[in-house]
Order: C-alpha cells, then structure tokens, then sequence
C-alpha cells in the first residue's frame, strides 16, 4: 500500500518535471527570457507583452514608437488627457493616474502584464506596482543621455531591434539636419513667463539633441546641473538668455500669440535672437515637460528645421 | 467726540512727514537696485547725467514702470486695508485675508477660462469679484457670533479664499490653454506686467479714493458705535456699504494690475495705528503713505534676495504681514475698532 503511493507519487512528480521541462522549451522557443537591469534589480520577462501600463510620458511614447499599443496611461502634467502629441497615436487607452500619483486600483484593473515606470519612482510606490506586474524603473535620470531609457524601455518590451532602429534613423536624421546649421551658434531653451522667463537646463534631453546638432547653450542654461529649469529670471536679466535662436515653450495652444504678447515687453524684443526674427515659440508640452521619446524627437527636429530653412 | 491722537505716539504732522521721506526714499531706491548687472552707482550715473545706454534702459524701461505701478498697487491696498478695517470693526480685516482679494482673482480666472483673454477686460471682472468678496464679509459680519468676532471672520475668509483657490485650481487642471495666464492670477507681481497696466489702474485707484473720501467722517463716527453713529446724523448701513464698494472698486484694480498680494491691507493699518492712533481720520492718510512704501520695499527685495533670479513680492508681503497677524491675534486683548 505504502510502496503504491510512493510510486505513484514518484511517478507524478517525474511527469510534472517533465511537463515543466516541455513548457519551458516552448517558451524559449518563442522568445527567450530576458533580464532587464532596473533601478530596483534585475527584472526578468518572458515573451512580448501584450497588456502594458505606462506611467509616463517617456515610457509612452517609446511604447507607441514600436507599434505597441498600451492599455493605460497618466495624464500629461497640468492637463486631464494624454499629451496631444501622442492623442491621435495611442488610440483607446485608459488614464491611470497624474504624472505625479499612480491610481493603483486603476492600474491594477487593467491585468497589465508589463509596468513601464518614470526614474524617480519612489521604492514603496515600486513595491506596490511590482505585485501586480514586472515593473521597469530606469536607472539613467533625465539629465542622462536620453537613448539610454528608451533602449531600456524597448527592451523590456522586447522590442530593442525596433527602438534601436528608431535611434539609428533619429541620428541620421541629426546628420542631416546638421549640415543646414552653421555650427557654434548659441540657442536658448526658455519656459516663457511674463514675470521672467525659466531657463532650461542644457542637460535634458532637449539640450542633448540641440548640442548634437552643432547648437551650443547659454552659460546659465550650462550651470543648471541638476535642476530641470531655473527660478523666473529677473527682467534685467534677460540679455542673459539671449543668443542666435530662442526657443519660446509656452503650454498656450496659441503660440504666436504667447510671441506676441512676450514681444510687448520691451525688455524681451530688444534680445538679439528676437529682433533678427530668431525667436519661435514652441510646445512647452513637448520642449519642456517630461516627454522625451522618439516620437517627441522627430517633433523637435520638425520645429528646428522649421526654424532653420524659414531662414 | 473722538480725542484727537490718542494713543499716538506722534504728532499727524510729523508722522505724514516721516511717511513722504521715507516713500521718496524707497522711490529712489527702487530705481537704483535690481537684479541685473545695472548696480546703484550706474544707475545714479545714468539719472543724474546721461549715462549708458543699458543703464538707461533698464531704469526708464524696467524699474520706472514697476515703480509707478507699485505707487497705485500701494495706495490702493493701503486705503483698502484702513477702511475695511473700520467698516467691519475689526483689527484682522485684510483684503486678501477675507477673500476679497480671492474674489478678484477668482473672476479673472474663470474670465479666462470661459474663453476671454482681453486685457482691459480684466479690471471690470476683478472689481465685479471683489465687490462679490465684499458682500460676502458684509453678509458674514451680520451672523451672530462670528460678526464681532475677529478672529472668525478672518476664519470665514480663509474658508472662502481656499474654495476660490481650489476651484481656480480645477479651471487651470482643465485648461491647459489659459495656464500661462491663470498663472499670475495665483501669484501675483510687479515685473513685466504689460505697459498699459498702470494706464488704467490709476484712475480706478482714483475712483476707489473718491468713493471712499466722503465716508472717512462716518467711518469715524461708527468706531463709537451704531446708536451714537445715528445719533450724530448717519446712516451706518449706507456707511458699510459704501465702504465696502470703494474698497471693492481699490482691490479689483491693485488685482488686476498685479494680481494678488496679500497682507499690506494688515501691515498698514496696524502700523499706522502705532504712528497716529486708532481714528481713520488720522490713519487714512498715513496709510496711503505706508501702502506703497511697504509695497516698494517688499519689491525690491524681492529683486535681491535671490539674484538674478527674481521671488514673486507676494512671499516677501507674506514674510512681512504673517509676524503682524500673529502679534494682533496674540496680543491678549484684540482691540476693537
């Protein structure tokens, strides 16, 4: 009796090992296990998600530039929906939360199978998330080479042939646009602010790809080191901003008009880069929040080759 | 009758001329410092002879401007503080502390965000605003127990202005358009405010002190009490609501022209008070002295204290004014006007 159930037992298990055995290889036929390094450890995911959550704007818009199309989403900041960049790409997708708080009964009623995080996911709101799917929190801050996160996103998605793809054509594209740019010229990133405009750091991912193609910063867009954007710069100040280009993000809708009002303060249309109709105002939604995908590079490299050949 | 002075430190006199000197003072001043690179002595060199261009500039163009709207801003949160203080009787009464400020900003918020983005617009929208602020501190004096207690209107006001402020909020979560705009509405500054600003915020200042001239005598009389008031031939309802427009007409034009800044309608009066005695009619024009010295003086330290960059006045009114509420609500007994 005993001997029976021992062997029947033993014979289950060698069946069920065998079972698993199978599994696995078909798995890894499919696609194979892959570890993704994150701030919070190795995270390991096997095959291509198909249900992904993205908490930012970034993580967003790597998904869509590989033709994943997620199932939720925060709002952009200041506003209710996803930013209008990517509106029309994304398709119907739930909003989950602000850029600053995740809803995680939200997130957690979509059944996601994959969680793509912004850098500076606190380590609670991570343990939390990374119950209920694989969660992916980049190591690499803002202020580092942009490609870095979008790799890492793209690999998490098991997609890093196509973001790296994406990279490669975004780095022709700056060789090209670079030829019609007459190196060393000096562009300013500001956020317009009647009061005093807010310089962006030449760090971020703007000032990145503005570098690549041969623009240089100001001195005080150089020295915001570790800062996103300055205090509002005094009035007699501005000839600091100042330079060749001005690139004017405004969240108005209507930029010209945020031009036009910016031109009635004296102190502003004096600047070089405004009275030799350098200045463009641009979407502060795009040039100056949290977006810094592919798909809001090839907008950036539109309105810089706007800019460029209205010349 | 009122004992003229009591409770005065200083003759009115040599008090109104202490306020002149030290206004002129903080006008000079104002125009010698900022942020930028131009420093006094450039500056001085660029007022008394013809000095360089950028220095001419950033006085004639930058702090010219800042200072003549910081004049009207002043003399208008200055009136309106000593006056709304006298109509309601009460030592706490501060624009921005009852939300009548909160009123004015809160009409040209949701004028925006309903679509309107004209500037003169602004003025009548924020003077409709605070006039609703002010109806609101009328109706809420009249309540039993709250009326004659200061410290509870102050109450009711913050009350009021944190419902303004979070449906303000709402309207700039909804409307990413108007978010630069509504933005200053919040904030509130002296720099960069568009150059006809001062144009039309100067006659609406005018209009608020003119309608508030004639009412200094009944004001006066009504610190003795409404019986007596009556006695001595007024009306103290028509008093208080005359009042309260001309101090509608006052906070809706500092507003609109630089948005709101709290406290200076307390700071005033309260010092005021210290120089001349509790009469309005000895207070009122010390304070359209003291309101834009405090104004001018909070400014420019705001141009200082964080160069190059700039801090919006209402932090320094506020690091100024919060000391004064809490010394009056402190003192043990809170003198009743």
């Amino acid at each position: 009796m005993n001997f029976t159930v021992f062997k029947y037992a033993r014979r289950l298990t060698g069946r069920l090992a065998l079972v698993g055995l199978i599994g696995m290889a078909s798995l890894g036929a499919a696609a194979e296990g892959r570890s993704v390094d994150t701030a919070f450890g190795k995270v390991t995911l096997e095959g291509t998600p198909t249900r992904v959550v993205a908490l930012s704007e970034n993580a967003l818009d790597v998904a869509v530039s590989v033709g994943a199309k997620p199932v939720g989403s925060v709002a952009t900041r200041g506003g209710n929906d996803i930013s209008a960049y990517l509106k029309d790409k994304v398709g119907d997708i739930k909003i989950v939360g602000t850029a600053r708080q995740t809803n995680l009964e939200s997130v957690f009623a979509l059944k996601p199978d994959l969680i793509l995080a912004p850098p500076d996911l606190a380590k609670n709101e991570y343990e939390k998330l990374s119950m209920i799917a694989p969660t992916i929190v980049p190591k690499a801050t803002s202020f580092q080479d942009w490609r870095i996160n979008v790799e890492l996103y793209g690999a998490a998605l098991g997609k890093e042939a196509e973001t790296g793809a994406s990279i490669n054509r975004i780095d022709n594209r700056i060789e090209a646009l670079k030829a019609h740019i007459t190196p060393g010229q000096v562009a300013s990133v500001v956020r317009w602010n009647p009061q005093g405009p807010g310089i962006m750091s030449a760090h971020l991912f703007v000032g990145q790809l503005l570098k690549q193609l041969g623009f240089k910063p100001t001195a005080m867009a150089e020295e915001l080191q570790s800062k996103p954007h300055s205090d509002p710069l005094s009035l007699e100040n501005l000839s600091r901003i100042d330079g060749d280009w001005l690139f004017l993000s405004t969240l108005n809708a209507d930029g010209e008009q945020a031009l036009q009002t910016a031109r009635q303060q004296p102190a502003f249309s004096r600047l070089r880069a405004v009275s030799e109709e350098r200045a463009v105002s641009v979407d502060g939604q795009i040039w100056s929040s949290g977006a810094s995908g592919p798909l809001a590079v090839n907008v950036i490299l539109d309105d810089v080759e706007k800019a460029v050949s209205a010349q | 009758m009122i004992q003229a002075g009591k409770g005065a430190r200083f003759s009115l006199s040599g008090a109104l001329f202490c306020c002149v000197v030290v206004l002129l003072v903080l006008c000079f001043v104002s125009l010698l410092v900022g942020a930028g690179e131009v420093g006094p002595v450039r500056s001085l060199h660029a007022l008394l002879s013809s000095g360089d261009g950028e220095a001419r500039f950033v006085i004639s163009e930058l702090r010219l401007p800042r200072t003549l709207l910081g004049l009207v801003v002043g003399v208008a949160l200055g009136g309106a503080g000593v006056v709304l203080q006298s109509a309601t009787r009460n030592p706490l009464a501060e624009p921005g502390l009852l939300g009548v400020s909160a009123g004015a900003s809160f009409a040209v918020v949701l004028a925006i965000g309903l679509g309107a983005s004209a500037a003169t617009l602004n003025l009548g929208v924020a003077v409709l605003g605070a006039l609703a602020g002010c109806l609101l501190v009328l109706l809420v004096s009249q309540v039993r127990g709250v009326g004659d207690d200061p410290v509870r209107l102050v109450l009711a006001g913050a009350a009021f202005s944190g419902i303004l402020t979070a449906i303000s909020s709402l309207i700039l979560l909804n409307d990413q358009r108007s978010a630069d705009e509504i933005r200053f509405w919040i904030i509130g500054a002296l720099a960069g405010r568009p150059q006809d600003a001062l144009i039309w915020s100067t006659p609406g200042a005018l209009l608020g002190l003119l309608i508030l001239m004639p009412l200094i005598q009944p004001l006066s009389a009504l610190a003795l009490g409404e019986k007596m008031a009556t006695g001595l031939g007024h009306h103290p309802a028509l008093t208080r609501f005359g009042a309260l427009t001309g101090v509608a007409v006052l906070v809706g034009t500092a507003t609109a022209a630089a948005g709101p800044i709290a406290f200076i309608g307390l700071v005033v009066p309260f010092v005021a008070r210290r120089l001349v005695g509790p009469d309005i009619r000895r207070t009122i024009g010390v304070s359209l002295l003291l309101g834009p010295s405090i104004i001018l003086f909070a400014d420019i330290l705001s141009r200082l204290i964080v160069r190059p960059y700039e801090l919006p006045i209402g932090v320094i009114t506020a690091l100024i004014g919060a000391p004064v509420l809490i010394a009056v609500v402190r003192s043990h007994r809170i003198p009743t006007l």
